[in-house]
């Protein structure tokens, strides 16, 4: 792992696989052969195109099952296998095949209606340097806010998944010794939620962690330092104590 | 049932208001997007430092093409990548040639006669010594100035196709003659995968975009909305629910009338049709007429027959309506609906084309796959105020994060950054 972590921003671009598929074998089919970076597509950058949303749409087999085939269950369960972000590729590929071989040995193919077919996309990631690096893993935290959602997701997701492995933040923090904010960061990205949501909870936690390592640094200041603080904070508390409720209060 | 006819709509000071200054518009921008993506613009426009892009079309006005183009060079010059905008000229014979072409590239089409390549090879010709095409990438929008390729390269530029066009209903003839010049490019861009014809070249998936700031999106007050319906002579108490679209069978307008008298044997509410694309297509006059004639024995519908560039008008419409309609058979991108949800409006469209990128069932829109099964949705929303704010709400935030020119900057940038 290198000593610092210089973050990066993403642009996806998109581009035909080469496969589509109009009923639930083709897509099995499909699923089988594609490239990994289209299952990675279809389902880990659905949140990319859904940051800011409440929660997470279904990936995009699923929606596909369910609004082109009519298929509720097999919908459901498709989007129930590809909900967690950080699960191996391979893995992924076949828990969806298992699920597709299942329903196809016990239904009637349906096929999906004319113009409505499943193409498959792959995406090429195109990186570039946001010019802020972090030289130490408690400096991630003030940067935290200034990435981009795309960048977010590379740091967290796509160099987990796909690489490269020094683009991956969780594992440079561990590295760094910073088992704490790796952790979270990590447990927060499994939940699989928006990008939104999850940036702005990553950073609220970071934020929370470090005050017992600010508060043991003020302890090693000087008396005089710390009493002086003290008298600013209780001379601001009394001041809002003082002050007329308006309003707004 | 009332009919109004828009002809030229009169002179609307709002329409001439300048643009902002240069070096603004990353900042409007900034504060619809957001600043983590105005940064991750210039990071990838860092990358580009030293190059040069040359964007090339055939019309300065007019279309949505020229309309992108107009703001996206603007943001790519303030992102510090020089890019300049060449427009290909032509005579009445070449353009003839050329909307022949887009036609069959539609799927309607008359065949290209020898006449007709030798019109478009002779312009082609001319046009590649005219024009300045000296940057280290060119980007060619659509079929009119793809010729240029063959004529011009030099040594180290990379040149990309821009397909607008759905080239998926194709005519086969027309595509012959155009394929041998696209196989030239180092790679071809389209906006839909749908749209995509087997070609030898890489192919890049970028959908079109709208822009905030356009007379068509931009913000409106309540007064300035109510006027527009008064000049309109559209009443100003709905519950509007509305399709602005050409008229065109495949937009299902017959369809849409169909699933408001269904709507309207339950609710009280108003549907209006407007649209243009009758003036200068006989077809389009013909169902024009056929709508009208069905809307005379409605209730409560109205057929406005649109002027090209009402783009004030269309916003102050979409704004008005309670529930936006798309209940096309066939569709292109179908950005009209992207129009709708930046706008926080509920929408009800049909499953076809770029539409699914645009609805996703019951986040950002209904969709519906049947006249029955509008009617239910329109009546759904309808009577849920929430559900119509929640799905406009997730529905602007999907445009702010896909359908912005900013997000079409990006791609473009991508590519370049693939390229050189």
């Amino acid at each position: 792992m290198t000593a610092s972590f210089p973050f990066s921003t993403v642009a996806h671009l998109e581009y035909p696989a080469g496969r589509s598929a109009s009923d639930l074998n083709s897509l099995r089919e499909g699923i089988a052969l594609v490239p990994p970076e289209s299952l990675f597509f279809h389902i880990t950058r659905v949140s990319v195109r859904h940051p800011r949303a409440r929660d997470l749409p279904p990936n995009d087999f699923a929606n596909w099952a369910a609004s082109a085939l009519q298929e509720p269950e097999i919908a459901e369960r498709l989007a129930f296998a590809g909900a967690q972000p950080l699960l191996n590729l391979e893995e992924l590929r076949a828990s969806l095949l298992r699920i597709l071989e299942e329903a196809s040995s016990r239904k009637r193919a349906e096929t999906a209606p004319q113009g409505a077919s499943f193409h498959f996309i792959s995406a090429r990631s195109v990186k570039a340097g946001l010019g802020l690096t972090a030289e130490e893993p408690e400096q991630v935290v003030p940067l935290w806010p200034r990435i981009d959602f795309a960048s977010a997701f590379y740091h967290l997701v796509e160099a987990r998944i796909l690489g490269p492995a020094e683009d991956d933040l969780v594992a440079w923090l561990r590295s760094r010794g910073a088992a704490k904010l790796a952790e979270s960061a990590e447990t927060l990205t499994m939940g699989g939620m928006p990008l939104m949501r999850l940036h702005r909870e990553i950073g609220a936690r970071w934020r929370r962690s470090l005050i017992p390592s600010r508060l043991l640094r003020r302890t090693e200041e000087p008396d005089a330092a710390r009493r002086q603080e003290a008298r600013a904070v209780v001379a601001r508390f009394a001041g809002r104590l003082r002050r007329p409720k308006g309003p707004s209060e | 049932m009332s009919e109004t006819l828009v002809g030229a709509p009169p002179p609307d000071p709002l329409r001439a208001a300048p643009d902002p200054p240069a070096g603004s518009w990353l900042e409007r921008y900034a504060q619809v997007v957001g600043p983590g993506t105005l940064r991750a613009l210039e990071a990838l426009a860092r990358k580009l430092r030293g190059h040069r892009l040359v964007m090339v079309n055939t019309t300065k006005t007019g279309g949505g093409v020229a309309e992108i183009l107009h703001r996206v060079v603007l943001i790519l010059n303030e992102l510090g990548v020089p890019t300049t905008w060449e427009v290909m000229e032509g005579d009445e014979r070449f353009f003839g040639v050329t909307k022949k072409m887009h036609n069959a590239l539609h799927g309607h089409g008359e065949k290209l006669t020898d006449s007709d390549r030798a019109i478009y090879a002779e312009r082609t010709r001319e046009e590649a010594e005219r024009l300045a095409l000296d940057g280290d990438l060119i980007l060619i929008h659509d079929p009119q100035p793809a010729g240029l390729v063959s004529l011009r390269r030099s040594k180290g530029q990379r040149w990309v196709w821009r397909c607008h066009i759905d080239l998926s209903s194709r005519d086969p003839d027309h595509w012959e003659f155009l394929r041998p010049s696209v196989s030239q490019y180092d790679a071809s861009i389209f906006s839909a995968i749908e749209f995509v014809p087997p070609l030898p070249i890489p192919t890049y998936l970028v959908p079109p975009s709208i822009d905030p700031f356009s007379e068509k999106n931009r913000e409106m007050e309540t007064e300035e909305i109510l006027a527009i319906l008064d000049r309109l002579d559209l009443a100003r108490r709905g519950p509007w629910i509305t399709q602005i679209s050409r008229f065109d069978r495949i937009k299902d307008p017959l369809g849409v009338i169909e699933a408001f008298r269904m709507v309207r044997s339950r609710r009280r509410a108003r549907l209006l049709l407007a649209g243009g694309g009758a003036s200068d297509d006989p077809e389009g006059a013909e169902v024009l007429a056929e709508v009208r004639e069905r809307a005379a024995k409605a209730k409560d519908v109205t057929v406005l027959e649109l002027a090209p560039g009402s783009d004030i008008e269309i916003n102050a419409l979409q704004r008005a309506s309670t529930v936006v309609m798309q209940k096309s058979l066939r569709e292109g991108f179908a950005l009209t609906v992207s129009e709708a949800l930046w706008k926080r409006r509920a929408v009800v469209a049909s499953a076809v084309g770029g539409i699914p990128l645009q609805i996703l069932h019951e986040r950002t829109g209904l969709l519906s796959r049947s006249i029955e099964g509008a009617a239910l949705q329109t009546v759904r929303l309808l009577d849920n105020a929430e559900l119509r704010h929640d799905l406009g709400e997730e529905g602007r935030a999907h445009v702010r994060e896909n359908f912005l020119h900013t997000r079409e900057v990006r791609d473009y940038l991508a590519v370049m950054c693939s390229l050189l």
